[in-house]
């Protein structure tokens, strides 16, 4: 019984240790990403329609944009990182 | 009490000597002795029995004690287990927790999938356009079919290799193939970045950013990047270019030099004459030709958040010798604007062609201006849904655009249509302006059908200069080209 009872208490305060720990570490590595998400949200509707209508990221495989991306800072000569960021947003909002 | 006892019995033994009379209280005497013996006895066995009884609780009581050292150090050993366990168990959830932030988020997934799919990857985007295309003046109308499939080479974040294969239905032969764009893309930075191979001239907006089939919002290109060009289309070199933001976020400046083999005339004249066309590209330059030397400048000056809508302006330029010590030199101003459900876009042309023999130099001006409006905000007509959805999904456009030369080669006029082109002699005038009208009905972002009614409206006449099969040319006056009405409609994807 007391055993159990260890079990559980341990088990609880891991969880609760683990938790946001992980949430901090993801917050973490998703935060430039996140940030990327939404400066390219804000880029994609005028940058890309400025030459042509903004095609939605459900067109492409994020391995297809890697791609188009990079020949679309070609033709559009926008910065790279304003591209990285539409490439971001174009990835994730698929 | 022993010494009690003694004295006692001997007591008695002294007094029956004394007294014979007392032998009453003798026997009472020894009575009583005999009772105390008897309870002395009593006692010893009820001392014993206690000593006993002590010395059984006494082993009971190290019984415990044995047993309850034992407990304690099987608590002992239970709570160090326990410590260790849930230390063990704390570093496993750790360790699956990482396993599990490692294995199942979207970038690692991404790169497993990267992984599976290889580093090398090849992706085929492109367009492709079926039209049909009336002519009044040549009273022609027939379908046409442009496949233009984009062949993109990824090797790393840095390195793209682009192909476009231009496929094409020409009257009476089969289909016909062009290599208008091989490049290799190479971004060494942020801010640079090489593109070398047969390019899209990067002068002015048209050329490169404007001309696919699904983006071009009209069916033809503007008088002065269509049958008659001012600056070549493609061009085989080595370009430098850039971008760079300035201000806030939307205020940009970018950059595009280049080399390339430069300008070169149709070989198909038998000599240099004013009026002549360009070669769409100069694939192999001859020792006559000096290279291509272009810029281009474009600068956004309102920031993203301003609410002022997207504005570009830009000066291009591009200069080469076309024959021995003759040059062409060319620059133009681009504008283009987007607000909200509003597009126009603007570019004038200037180029000067130096003429061998001192021949007068052709000179030529090409302009456009153009401007579309997507209906897709439109008010709803409560008349029905579908035809809400269809009205907010047309874009009305027009354009106005020219070209003016001294001449015009006569055997460089073509009537035949072809994706892109209606076929009207009209432009093959000195001084051609045509007015387009165009009704855009977007299916999808990149799908569209375009339906284009032409106006050309040539303003005045010039010169034409004819060759008919002797290599020494004739000039002869002509008015203007007459009036002429196409129209074209056609469906575009872009895939």
């Amino acid at each position: 019984m007391r055993m159990r009872w260890g079990f559980t208490i341990v088990f609880v305060m891991v969880m609760a240790a683990i938790r946001p720990v992980s949430a901090i570490a993801s917050e973490e590595q998703g935060k430039e990403q996140r940030e990327l998400f939404v400066t390219g949200a804000k880029l994609w509707p005028v940058y890309c329609a400025q030459c042509h209508n903004a095609r939605p990221g459900s067109q492409f495989s994020p391995a297809q944009w890697d791609a188009i991306t990079m020949h679309m800072r070609t033709q559009s000569n926008m910065p790279a990182k304003d591209m990285r960021a539409i490439k971001e947003f174009l990835k994730q909002a698929r | 009490m022993l010494a009690i006892a003694l004295t006692l019995i001997a007591a008695p033994r002294f007094g029956i000597a004394e007294d014979g009379g007392d032998t009453r209280v003798l026997v009472q005497f020894r009575q009583e002795i005999e009772t105390l013996k008897g309870s002395e006895a009593a006692e010893r066995r009820r001392v014993a029995q206690d000593e006993k009884h002590i010395q059984e609780l006494e082993n009971q009581l190290k019984l415990l004690e044995t047993q309850n050292q034992k407990f304690g150090k099987t608590a002992s050993t239970l709570e160090i287990n326990e410590t260790k366990l849930s230390s063990d168990t704390e570093q496993r959830f750790q360790d699956l927790q990482n396993q599990v932030a490692a294995k199942n988020s979207q970038p690692d997934f991404q790169s497993e999938m990267n992984r599976y799919l290889g580093t090398h990857q090849l992706t085929i985007a492109g367009a492709a356009a079926g039209a049909f295309i009336y002519d009044k003046q040549t009273a022609q109308n027939t379908f046409s079919l442009e496949f233009e499939p984009l062949f993109l080479y990824r090797l790393n974040d840095w390195i793209l290799f682009e192909g476009t294969i231009q496929a094409s239905l020409p009257p009476g032969s089969g289909a016909s193939f062009a290599l208008p764009v091989g490049t290799a893309q190479i971004f060494l930075n942020d801010y640079l970045e090489v593109n070398a191979g047969i390019f899209d001239e990067p002068f002015g907006d048209w050329y490169e950013d404007q001309s696919p089939l699904w983006v071009n919002r009209f069916i033809t290109a503007p008088l002065l990047y269509g049958a008659e060009p001012l600056v070549p289309p493609t061009d085989i070199g080595v370009q430098l270019r850039g971008s760079v933001q300035w201000g806030a976020l939307g205020q940009d400046v970018d950059y595009t030099t280049w080399i390339a083999n430069g300008p070169s005339y149709d070989p198909a004249v038998p000599q240099p004459v004013v009026g002549q066309t360009l070669n769409p590209e100069n694939n192999i330059a001859v020792n006559t030709n000096g290279r291509a030397f272009g810029g281009r400048f474009r600068f956004y000056p309102f920031p993203l958040d301003s609410g002022l809508g997207r504005l570009e302006v830009g000066a291009s330029t591009y200069d080469g010798k076309w024959l021995d010590s003759n040059w062409l030199y060319s620059w133009g101003l681009s504008a283009a604007y987007l607000y909200k459900d509003l597009q126009a876009r603007a570019e004038y042309v200037e180029s000067y062609r130096q003429m061998p023999n001192g021949s007068a130099p052709d000179n030529r001006q090409g302009w456009y201006v153009q401007a579309g409006y997507f209906l897709q905000h439109l008010p709803s007509t409560h008349i029905s849904d579908e035809l809400d959805d269809t009205l907010r999904r047309l874009e009305l456009l027009i354009r106005y655009s020219g070209v003016n030369q001294r001449a015009i080669v006569a055997d460089e006029i073509t009537t035949t249509p072809a994706i892109g082109f209606s076929g009207s002699p009209s432009i093959f005038s000195p001084h051609a302006r045509e007015v387009a009208l165009g009704i855009d009905y977007w299916i999808e972002p990149s799908i569209v059908w375009q339906t284009e009614f032409d106006l050309e409206l040539p303003r005045r006449g010039g010169s034409l200069v004819t060759f008919n099969g002797a290599g020494t040319p004739k000039s002869n006056p002509i008015n203007a080209t007459a009036n002429d009405k196409a129209l074209l409609t056609q469906l575009s994807i872009g895939f």
